[in-house]
């Protein structure tokens, strides 16, 4: 029997996956993945700041009125995330120019809102830490996988090593088009996976 | 009325300790931010500076000029149709003339594409030494982002003289996509479409930059200098 910790924290994996599965933070999915790095990346920043917020907010849940609860999450996690653009900006200056717009728009991303809204605000630190922490890895995979798959197809190469090269690129790939194709097909697979752990579940 | 002041309070302690907070953050990274954007800058005039691997200028005489102007505020001073040309105009003395390093940008696929490049004035000419493409983000990776690579970028220089008065154009808006790299220079043309394939908007955009700063230099500076 797992324990609860183990359960909180793995859920974002595959179970209940931010991006495949709950089909949460669509605009920085879509729109960041044209290379794994970029995913890799963008993943990571988000991560941070679903961390940092679900434990300030996971803190504050008993003495936040529930009347003006989301302006101040939306405070907080809009707090966090000029903290990291800053950061960014300031240590990690190319990646902060390659991911440029999309630091800003993790504010609206709905996963971070979404965590809050729906696990920090009801339940300890230390659940939701590891929840903002599961979370934000599958995201961070989710969308590592997805750029990985557009910039092998694409451009025929993986973190900017070349495996295949120009022999077989599909430009539709690194184009908007791209995002969804694979991103659909993708969130395909997670419900048939999700369907046969289902299944398996019933028969025993 | 009690309650709606206590919420109104407690809101209003949530925004001060977040401010507080942004506001150290802020402090903190300020010198860092300022360096990393110095060193960026640094790098690209350095790089354009360059002649056969030795630089044109003193090393020193370099970064005191670029960390003097790089805290000024950016501002657009000269314009064409496609292309605008940005502050800071820096300018070096060399044997026989001037060197002037310009910032301009065109729009690409997503925005604009930022381009440094370093212009020989001399002998009543203006010949283009060496870009540097220094802001690309917008691009498509794969295709527009390409201009990243050296390999790209060094198709674009050197243009002499000729070629800039012929106007700076990709080989496809040219019609001439058969010629090899180094002729097509001495005519203005940038032999693009082998190493940057189905990519034409964002070469497009760093063409009419170098046509921008060209067009600043002859008009501008050329005819105070006379």
């Amino acid at each position: 029997m797992p324990s609860k910790s183990w359960k909180e924290f793995s859920k974002g994996f595959v179970v209940e996956n931010p991006t495949f599965v709950q089909a949460l933070g669509m605009c920085p999915t879509l729109a960041t993945t044209t290379s794994a790095k970029n995913g890799f990346g963008m993943g990571l920043a988000a991560t941070a700041v679903l961390v940092m917020s679900n434990i300030v907010i996971s803190l504050l849940r008993k003495t936040v009125p529930e009347k003006i609860r989301i302006p101040i999450f939306i405070t907080i996690i809009a707090s966090f995330v000029t903290i990291v653009d800053l950061l960014m900006h300031a240590f990690v200056y190319d990646l902060w120019k390659t991911l440029g717009l999309f630091i800003p728009l993790i504010v609206v991303n709905c996963i971070i809102m979404g965590r809050a809204e729906a696990f920090a605000s009801k339940n300890n630190v230390w659940y939701s830490l590891l929840d903002g922490l599961g979370m934000g890895l599958g995201f961070t995979a989710s969308l590592t996988l997805l750029g990985a798959i557009r910039e092998l197809l694409g451009s025929g190469t993986l973190f900017d090593i070349t495996i295949w090269g120009k022999a077989f690129n599909v430009f539709i790939m690194i184009l908007p088009p791209g995002a969804y194709l694979t991103l659909g097909l993708l969130a395909a697979l997670f419900a048939f996976i999700g369907m046969k752990r289902k299944e398996r579940g019933n028969n025993k | 009325m009690k309650e709606i002041m206590k919420t109104g309070l407690t809101l209003m302690i949530f925004t001060l300790v977040a401010g507080l907070a942004l506001g150290i953050v802020y402090q903190l990274t300020k010198e860092p931010i300022n360096s990393a954007e110095l060193q960026n800058m640094l790098k690209a005039v350095e790089f354009v500076l360059t002649d056969k691997g030795n630089l044109m200028v003193d090393k020193q005489l370099i970064e005191k000029r670029v960390s003097d102007v790089v805290k000024q505020e950016e501002k657009e001073i000269f314009k064409t149709e496609k292309g605008v040309v940005l502050t800071p105009v820096i300018k070096f003395q060399i044997n026989g003339g001037d060197v002037y390093v310009l910032k301009a940008y065109g729009i690409g696929y997503g925005g604009k594409v930022i381009t440094v490049a370093s212009f020989l004035v001399r002998n009543g000419r203006i010949d283009l030494h060496a870009i540097k493409v220094i802001e690309y983000s917008q691009e498509t990776p794969g295709l527009g982002a390409k201009i990243a690579e050296e390999k790209s970028q060094e198709r674009f220089y050197p243009i002499p003289y000729e070629g800039l008065m012929n106007g700076v154009k990709v080989d496809k808006d040219a019609g001439k996509t058969g010629l090899d790299p180094e002729t097509a220079k001495k005519a203005g043309i940038v032999k693009i479409s082998d190493v940057m394939t189905g990519a034409t908007i964002t070469p497009r955009a760093v063409a009419n930059s170098i046509q921008a700063m060209f067009q600043y230099l002859k008009t501008e500076v050329k005819n105070n200098a006379q």
